[in-house]
């Protein structure tokens, strides 16, 4: 059984057809990669398989469940995460406040231990702690655990964000153009960070990218989408040798 | 002139480094410490206080750090600044400085038995100085326990006007149901009702302005924008004229008579609880989830953040507190009715949260202190005083706009930690 | 019938109150995202204003200075308060709300709040205690149509009311000023890049707001002589309350909104006890946002009075 399975899904914006009849399947561990001209329609398919809008008609499994009608934080305790293409940090919270944070869904002491400080409350907010320090670790920001987000560098705001989306313990990655406005040399230590959180967390990830060099070297497969429809999909190769692809994407689209 | 700008510039450096200076002598003293020094003190004054005033000439000692007398007896403003000297600063400085080591050992068993008790010690004492400050002047009393009430009304505040981001203006009608349904359960239910039902009265109050508060937050959380402050102010009127229109509790005469329960160490252990489960929440996950939903909403739904039932709790709750320090006034006063919680009360309980400082327990502590301090002391200022106070809000605003002490944690534990002292010197 | 008519004269008078204060809020709103919770001040202010010109008129036709009838009196203590309230009003958006600019708005919600307390205060000051009375510029006369009793008063407010609705909506729709105003409640960001000076369109909408709200003062003083300072926050909420019913920033919404709530409040009052005018008139507000968040005429805002 695949781990999230998109069947015919289409989606309307008012009379505008923003997706058509997209397909999708993506198993367990594998590095997927969705690419298209802007305005193609991707992140829309992001937050339509995330829960943030609800597709027309189709059909969306995760772990064999639809998870259509579901709220967006009730998908998200499921199992799948995700980043934003603008990054959406919380402007007053310092890095491991972030991360502590995305351990919402994981939190049992309920209210009772929020207002009374319970043994219990204590021990779970520890836990969470660890684990941000984990991550924190991970991504190479402990140095910053305290400082509110705002102040950082835009390298290191991205890797806040991929550390709270790693904090949800996702078993499917989002991740919506997480390069855009890097320099090579960051865009280089992302590529790292990817390669070691996917080997040592193990998750499905799912990537949105305008760069094209990102996707060739991590995806095991690419959709090529244009215009809300899937033009193309294979593995790496095939989609660069694809002539659809680039006429539609490389040819005529001015790409950075 | 600019080279007297910068004489200017120099003289206020100087004048901070002395301050600096001064403040760094007592860089080794505990807040136990300076604990034990304010309790002889008002001790002290407490003693010899009175007789003290007349030999400076003054009827009585001054209630409020003689601040009452700038306008009113001008003429004894040198006896107060020495009264306040002598009986206040001097005493506290000395003997926090006196005991500093002993303190500091003090705080470090204290710390090292257990948490609990270090935090109960420094309560009692906080509770012995107030006690025996309100003790030498009645007038202190009641300014005591309106501003420990105010401290829980603008906690609550702050936390859907800070915390949450929101601008809720509900908070009168949230403390006039609580101050109203404490009332009905100790005046109009029972016919001899015996002090311990309190409690249960403040809880009731609580529980009565939850349910308001519930009327506002299901349809203001439906949709985003400025849509809460609207339906929260509407509602603010509506409880106003429903209650003024409720014969059995007085309609717009009032209702009085309450019993006197609200003493001192009620009201003072009702605050400190309010604090503390206010401060525990704001500061565990669930509550941080409010800073979250303010500064992206999308993106703590993202991160798994349910973000309607943080939203609902944290306004409910907010509107408990504001029901219980309702519920509080009404005892303290003896008497509400419903013009008092209207406009005039929402412009003074905005005016601490944002004076004090958003999305701070410090903060809101702070705005309430000095707000009501500030309106006691410019007393003598008669109707000046609503042009000083606004007129401090706005450059409040201008310059600082989310206020004194904003965005930090109240640690109580780091509050409670000895004071290193340097290298064993002094 | 009859008692319908009557009332539907009444509640006419009413609504033109509440429409012309609601407008100053709404044009504010609409402009520079604010509420401006020191407008209803302001129509107190107007209320003063316009009182020692109609005085000091009246006092100089008396003396012999200048000669001039009564009706001339009115248009010209309602034209000379309007510009001077005017001014108030752009103090206040030049000391409470420029200043503000960058910061959060619920900051400056705060700041509008105080400088109401302050006016208040002010007048207070410098004229006590007492109540004053605003002269009688227009003798009253009834005029008796099927049953219906309609002063002249009436008929004056109404007409006035709905003269400077119309000029109002002609300056902002024709006006080069008009369309500035405009293009800044469309996108305020924008407008700084396309030349459009901002602090001279919010000075001009605060002080359009406030001449309206001075006029608004004047027609209710002829109607309602006696004056205090607080005159001015429970007429000014209610306004506040008949803008966002109409819509956030929406200038015919507001008007519109203003004439419901003068509806709601005297029909209210002719069937339940006058206690209960507010009561009622408060939750069928709710009621309606409710149901229609963005007002009758407005349109979705995601802004939020935020930190």
């Amino acid at each position: 059984m695949p781990l999230l399975e998109v069947k015919h899904m289409t989606h309307f914006f008012g009379g505008l057809r923003a997706v058509h009849d997209f397909n999708l399947s993506i198993e367990k561990g594998e590095i997927r990669g969705l690419i298209g001209p802007n305005g193609a329609g991707k992140t829309t398919i992001f937050n339509l398989i995330t829960g943030v809008y609800q597709p027309t008609e189709g059909e969306i499994l995760f772990n064999g469940q639809s998870i259509i009608g579901l709220q967006t934080h009730e998908i998200a305790s499921l199992g799948l995460s995700r980043t934003f293409q603008n990054l959406r940090l919380w402007r007053h919270m310092s890095v491991v406040e972030h991360i502590k944070m995305a351990r919402y869904s994981k939190i049992t002491y309920g209210l009772v231990g929020a207002f009374f400080d319970t043994p219990q409350r204590r021990r779970e907010e520890k836990e969470a702690e660890e684990m941000a320090y984990h991550l924190m670790d991970e991504l190479a920001i402990t140095h910053l655990a305290g400082q509110i987000v705002t102040n950082l560098p835009y390298g290191a705001q991205r890797r806040v964000e991929m550390a709270r989306a790693l904090a949800t313990e996702p078993d499917l990655l989002f991740l919506d153009e997480p390069t855009a406005g890097m320099n090579p040399e960051e865009l280089a230590q992302m590529m790292d960070i990817f390669r070691q959180v996917h080997k040592e967390f193990g998750m499905a990830i799912f990537l949105i990218e305008h760069r094209l060099r990102v996707v060739m070297e991590l995806c095991d497969r690419i959709q090529t989408l244009v215009f809300g429809e899937v033009i193309a999909e294979g593995t790496p190769e095939e989609i660069q040798n694809n002539p659809k692809v680039v006429e539609a994407y490389l040819g005529k689209e001015d790409i950075h | 002139m600019t080279a007297q700008t910068i004489q200017k510039s120099k003289n206020g450096g100087r004048l901070r480094l002395w301050w600096q200076s001064v403040w760094s002598r007592f860089d080794d003293v505990p807040l136990l410490g300076w604990l034990i020094g304010a309790l002889v003190a008002v001790g002290l004054e407490y003693a010899v206080g009175r007789p003290f005033a007349q030999l400076l000439g003054m009827r009585k000692s001054p209630a409020l750090f003689g601040f009452l007398f700038i306008l009113k007896e001008p003429w004894l403003i040198p006896s107060a600044i020495v009264y306040v000297a002598v009986m206040t600063i001097l005493p506290i400085a000395a003997l926090a400085k006196a005991t500093a080591s002993f303190a500091n050992k003090t705080a470090t068993a204290l710390l090292r038995a257990s948490t609990l008790l270090s935090v109960a010690v420094h309560l009692i004492l906080l509770y012995a100085i107030l006690y025996i400050w309100c003790d030498i002047l009645p007038y202190r009393l009641i300014v005591v326990k309106l501003t420990l009430i105010a401290i829980v009304i603008t906690l609550s505040l702050n936390v859907v006007n800070g915390y949450m981001g929101e601008f809720s203006c509900s908070h009168p009608g949230f403390i006039s149901l609580g101050a109203y349904g404490a009332s009905v359960v100790t005046i109009l239910v029972f016919d001899d009702p015996s002090p311990w039902l309190f409690p249960l009265a403040l809880i009731v109050g609580g529980i009565v302005a939850a349910l308001g508060a519930l009327l506002v937050a299901i349809p203001s959380f439906r949709t985003r924008g400025d849509y809460l402050a609207i339906i929260s102010l509407a509602f603010t009127f509506i409880i106003k004229s429903f209650i003024e229109n409720l014969e059995f509790v007085g309609g717009p005469r009032g209702l009085g008579g309450q019993p006197n329960w609200a003493s001192l160490p009620v009201v003072f252990i009702v605050t400190i609880i309010a604090i503390w489960i206010i401060n525990n929440f704001v500061r565990s996950i669930l509550g941080k989830a409010l800073n979250a939903v303010r500064d992206n909403e999308a993106a703590a739904d993202a991160m798994t953040v349910n973000t309607q039932r943080t939203k609902m709790t944290a306004f409910l709750f907010s509107a408990f507190w504001a029901g219980v320090a309702g519920g509080l006034l009404a005892h303290v006063l003896a008497f509400i009715n419903p013009a008092s919680f209207g406009l005039q009360k929402l412009a003074e309980v905005l005016a601490m949260v944002y004076f004090g400082g958003l999305n701070s327990v410090v903060g809101s502590i702070v705005g309430a202190v000095s707000l009501n301090l500030l309106g006691e002391m410019l007393r003598p200022l008669e109707i000046w005083k609503w042009i000083v106070i606004p007129l401090m809000l706005i450059l409040m605003m201008i310059y600082r706009p989310t206020g004194l002490v904003a965005f930090k944690e109240f640690d109580i534990v780091a509050l409670l930690q000895p004071k290193q002292t340097t290298k064993g010197e002094q | 019938m009859t008692y319908f008519l009557q009332n539907f004269v009444n509640a006419l008078q009413w609504g033109s109150f509440y429409a012309l204060i609601a407008l100053g809020y709404s044009m504010v709103y609409g402009v520079l995202l604010l509420f401006n919770f020191a407008h209803g001040d302001i129509f107190m202010v107007g209320s003063y204003i316009g009182f020692f010109v109609a005085t000091g008129l009246v006092g100089l036709s008396a003396v012999g200075v200048i000669t001039l009838p009564y009706w001339l009196i009115l248009v010209l203590t309602i034209l000379i308060s309007m510009i001077l309230t005017a001014f108030v009003g752009m103090l206040v958006e030049r000391v409470g709300y420029r200043p503000l600019r960058d910061a959060p708005r619920a900051s400056a919600a705060i700041t509008g709040l105080m400088i109401g307390v302050i006016l208040e205060t002010l007048n207070l000051i410098m004229l006590g205690a007492e109540r004053y009375k605003f002269p009688e510029l227009l003798q009253t006369e009834i005029y008796e149509l099927g049953g219906v009793s309609v002063t002249n008063k009436k008929i004056m407010i109404v007409f006035v009311s709905l003269l400077l609705m119309y000029l109002l909506n002609l300056f902002v729709m024709k006006t080069k000023w008009g369309m500035a105003m405009r293009a800044m409640a469309y996108d305020f960001a924008v407008v700084p890049l396309m030349g459009i000076p901002l602090n001279t369109i919010a000075a001009l909408t605060f002080g359009l707001g406030s001449a309206l709200a001075a006029a608004a003062s004047i027609l209710f003083g002829t109607a309602y002589p006696v004056m205090d300072p607080y005159m001015g926050v429970t007429i000014g909420w209610k306004a506040f309350v008949a803008a966002i019913l109409g819509g956030r920033g929406s200038i015919v919404g507001a008007a519109v909104a203003g004439f419901i709530l003068g509806f709601i409040e005297i029909f209210s009052a002719s069937v339940f006890p006058s206690t209960y005018r507010d009561l009622i008139a408060y939750s069928i507000i709710l009621f309606i946002l409710v149901f229609r968040p963005h007002g009758l005429f407005g349109q979705e805002h995601t802004s939020k009075l935020r930190l």
